[in-house]
């Protein structure tokens, strides 16, 4: 059982204990007594072994969002089962996913179509700007999640490639 | 001040404020201020904003979009109708520069807070604008103008020379806005300038003109009434920008001198002038390295960057334009407007610049507005709220006042260090970033700043501290792991604790 966070692109695997009136982080093979005291005015003090520094947390679902050093991070939970089910996905370049936030321009490629490294499948439109989805690989397309004028959000999954 | 309320009342008792978000919120304050009564119409997505809550009334709207609610005139001015309201205030973007918007209320009988609708006619549309400014004998840049011979165009463009810029003629706010530098993909860039044209504004005609390089923004603020005054309130410098979208706005401007502030501030006063503008507007200016400077554009309505020219003059820029529209002549003559110390704007917007500055959206979870003397937070999300991609991504703004330029930097990083925003990225952490860059502090900005510093938005490596800092806050405020670590027996626990 290993728990995680991602936090960008790179994920931590970490591990939490009880100890006496504190918790133990174990990280990378160190193990720091750990405390998280709530304040009147919706902030924290972290106490880090003999380091205490002031946080603001908010939680949504899996997302844990940290206010630390006057800067905003959001580190999302991997559970241990999650991470084993992904694991045993498919390869990532079978499904183009959204980059950001926007909506379908134009679609230039149908389920069934044979699709080589580099043509357009789809244009976009985020902040008043076109963008053009192209095919990561040579292949054939499986489905097209959106149609002409629908919106979608960041990571939503536009295009599915068949298995090579 | 003699001809307000007070001792003349207001031909109209109730201002309807045809927008949303930050602006609507601004609006309502003075409106409620001077003991007017405040309405807004909100479409569903808007439920809860701060605008709705502190309206004196809130009438919904409906759209197959929610921009599409607020660009239908006609259920506005049915809300108007229904409300009693006596005049409408546009804000910015939506309606504001709708001169057929403008000519309706009027119609309606009801007032327009802004320019006369043939105003918005000439000064709204770039070309018409430039033809009336180049007319009047002030300073253009170089360009070509489809309308003026479209089979000619593409040729007319080519002879502008790169590098050049295509904008749509109905356009602003950078939409569908293109640089060419390289003169043989033009017409493959017109065609997709073009395509974007048609589809923000129904309006696929362009124009061209000479790109300058390294250009600076400056605008200047201008406030005239119904009898021919107008005055202007000083320049805004708007040059930190990305995607052709201002950032960062402030005034004075560090790139002029004192003869230069007052060439340009009296050249858009004369420009304004020269149209018989009426109400609050604003006249851009691009500015080359070498100090001249060509008419860009007029807004004929109320700025985004407005607050910082409040900040440093005193006045309510929203009062002024109420009492402009109420038939009141201008109160102040350009000796009474006296600018002291530095403003400056910082746009917050929900947005990651480490990915080339896109959208984000997301809940607001937690909020914590930065507070003290010379910080003004304007915004209309509040705690609770959500940011989505209905609308554009422009969650507050971050006014600072300072003494001068270096007070009001260091009070801006303490202010962006303060803000709390929790639930979906914004670019606080970048605008400390920008303001603490050199080139910055030095005033020495251009347009293109950011994309020649695109280090300014990476976010930069992660000490070792700051990762252990956020994994320890995570886990334990992650329910499966407390829960997991305190289903360890205490005597567990207890043995784990001498091991050490």
């Amino acid at each position: 059982m290993h728990h995680a966070f991602k936090l960008g692109e790179a994920e931590h695997n970490v591990e939490l204990s009880r100890g006496p009136g504190v918790y133990r982080l174990h990280l990378g093979g160190d193990t720091i007594a750990v405390k998280l005291a709530d304040t009147a005015d919706g902030r924290s003090w972290l106490s880090i072994g003999d380091r205490h520094v002031e946080v603001v947390v908010a939680t949504r679902g899996d997302e844990v969002f940290v206010q630390f050093d006057g800067e905003a991070y959001e580190l999302r939970y991997r559970h241990p089962l999650d991470r084993l089910a992904a694991s045993a996905g498919g390869a990532a370049e079978d499904s183009i996913r959204a980059p950001m936030p926007g909506s379908i321009v134009a679609v230039q490629a149908a389920a069934g179509d044979a699709v080589t490294k580099g043509q357009t499948l789809l244009v976009m439109e985020s902040m008043k700007m076109e963008t053009t989805i192209l095919a990561p690989r040579d292949g054939v397309v499986d489905a097209v999640a959106f149609e002409k004028g629908q919106t979608f959000d960041r990571d939503a999954l536009l295009v599915m490639l068949k298995q090579a | 001040m003699s001809a307000d309320a007070a001792t003349k009342p207001w031909p109209f008792d109730s201002v309807l404020v045809a927008n949303r978000g930050e602006i609507a919120v601004r609006v309502l304050r003075t409106v409620q201020k001077l003991g007017l009564r405040g309405i807004v119409v909100y479409h569903s997505a808007d439920r809860g904003a701060l605008a709705v809550t502190m309206a004196d009334q809130a009438i919904e709207i409906h759209g197959s979009t929610p921009v599409a609610a607020y660009l239908d005139a006609q259920q506005i001015l049915a809300a108007a109708k229904s409300s009693g309201a006596g005049a409408i205030h546009p804000g910015y973007g939506f309606l504001s520069e709708n001169a057929g918007f403008a000519r309706a209320v009027e119609a309606a009988g009801l007032v327009f807070i802004g320019p006369r609708p043939e105003q918005i006619e000439l000064m709204g549309d770039k070309v018409r604008a430039r033809n009336f400014v180049e007319k009047s004998g002030f300073p253009v840049a170089p360009s070509a103008i489809e309308d003026d011979d479209p089979a000619s165009f593409v040729e007319r463009a080519r002879k502008v020379g790169a590098p050049l810029l295509i904008k749509p003629s109905a356009g602003g706010g950078g939409k569908g806005m293109r640089i060419v530098r390289d003169l043989s993909i033009l017409e493959t860039e017109i065609e997709r300038a073009r395509s974007e044209g048609q589809r923000y504004f129904g309006d696929g005609r362009l124009y061209v003109e000479r790109y300058i390089e390294n250009p600076r923004h400056i605008e200047v603020q201008v406030l005239g009434d119904a009898y021919g005054k107008l005055v202007h309130v000083f320049e805004r410098e708007c040059s930190v920008q990305r995607r052709f979208q201002k950032i960062v706005e402030e005034t004075p401007s560090p790139a002029l001198d004192e003869a230069l502030r007052s060439r340009i501030c009296e050249t858009a006063a004369g420009i304004a002038r020269a149209a018989g503008y009426r109400n609050a507007g604003t006249v851009e200016f691009i500015f080359g390295q070498d100090g001249e400077f060509y008419f860009l554009e007029m807004n004929t309505r109320l700025q985004v960057e407005h607050p910082v020219t409040e900040e440093i003059t005193g006045l309510d820029l929203v009062h002024e334009q109420l009492r402009v529209a109420a038939g009141e002549p201008l109160r102040l003559a350009q000796s009474d407007i006296i600018s002291k110390g530095h403003a400056i704007e910082f746009r917050i917007y929900a947005e990651d610049p480490a990915r080339g500055y896109t959208p984000t959206i997301g809940p607001v979870l937690r909020l914590h507005a930065p507070q003290g003397e010379g910080v003004r937070w304007d915004s209309g999300v509040v705690q609770g709220g959500e940011v989505t991609s209905a609308f554009d991504p422009m969650i507050a703004k971050l006014i600072i006042r300072g003494s001068d330029r270096g007070d009001a930097i260091r009070r801006a990083d303490k202010a962006l260090r303060e803000t709390v925003l929790l639930g979906c990225k914004t670019n606080t952490a970048f605008l400390r970033r920008l303001i603490a860059h050199p080139a910055f502090v030095a005033g020495d900005v251009h347009t293109g700043f950011l994309d020649a510093n695109p280090q300014i938005a990476t976010d930069p490596p992660m000490p070792s501290a700051t990762l252990q800092a956020l994994l320890a806050a995570a886990a334990i405020s992650t329910r499966p792991m407390r829960d997991a670590a305190d289903a360890i027996p205490d005597l567990h626990a207890a043995i784990g604790a001498w091991s050490n």
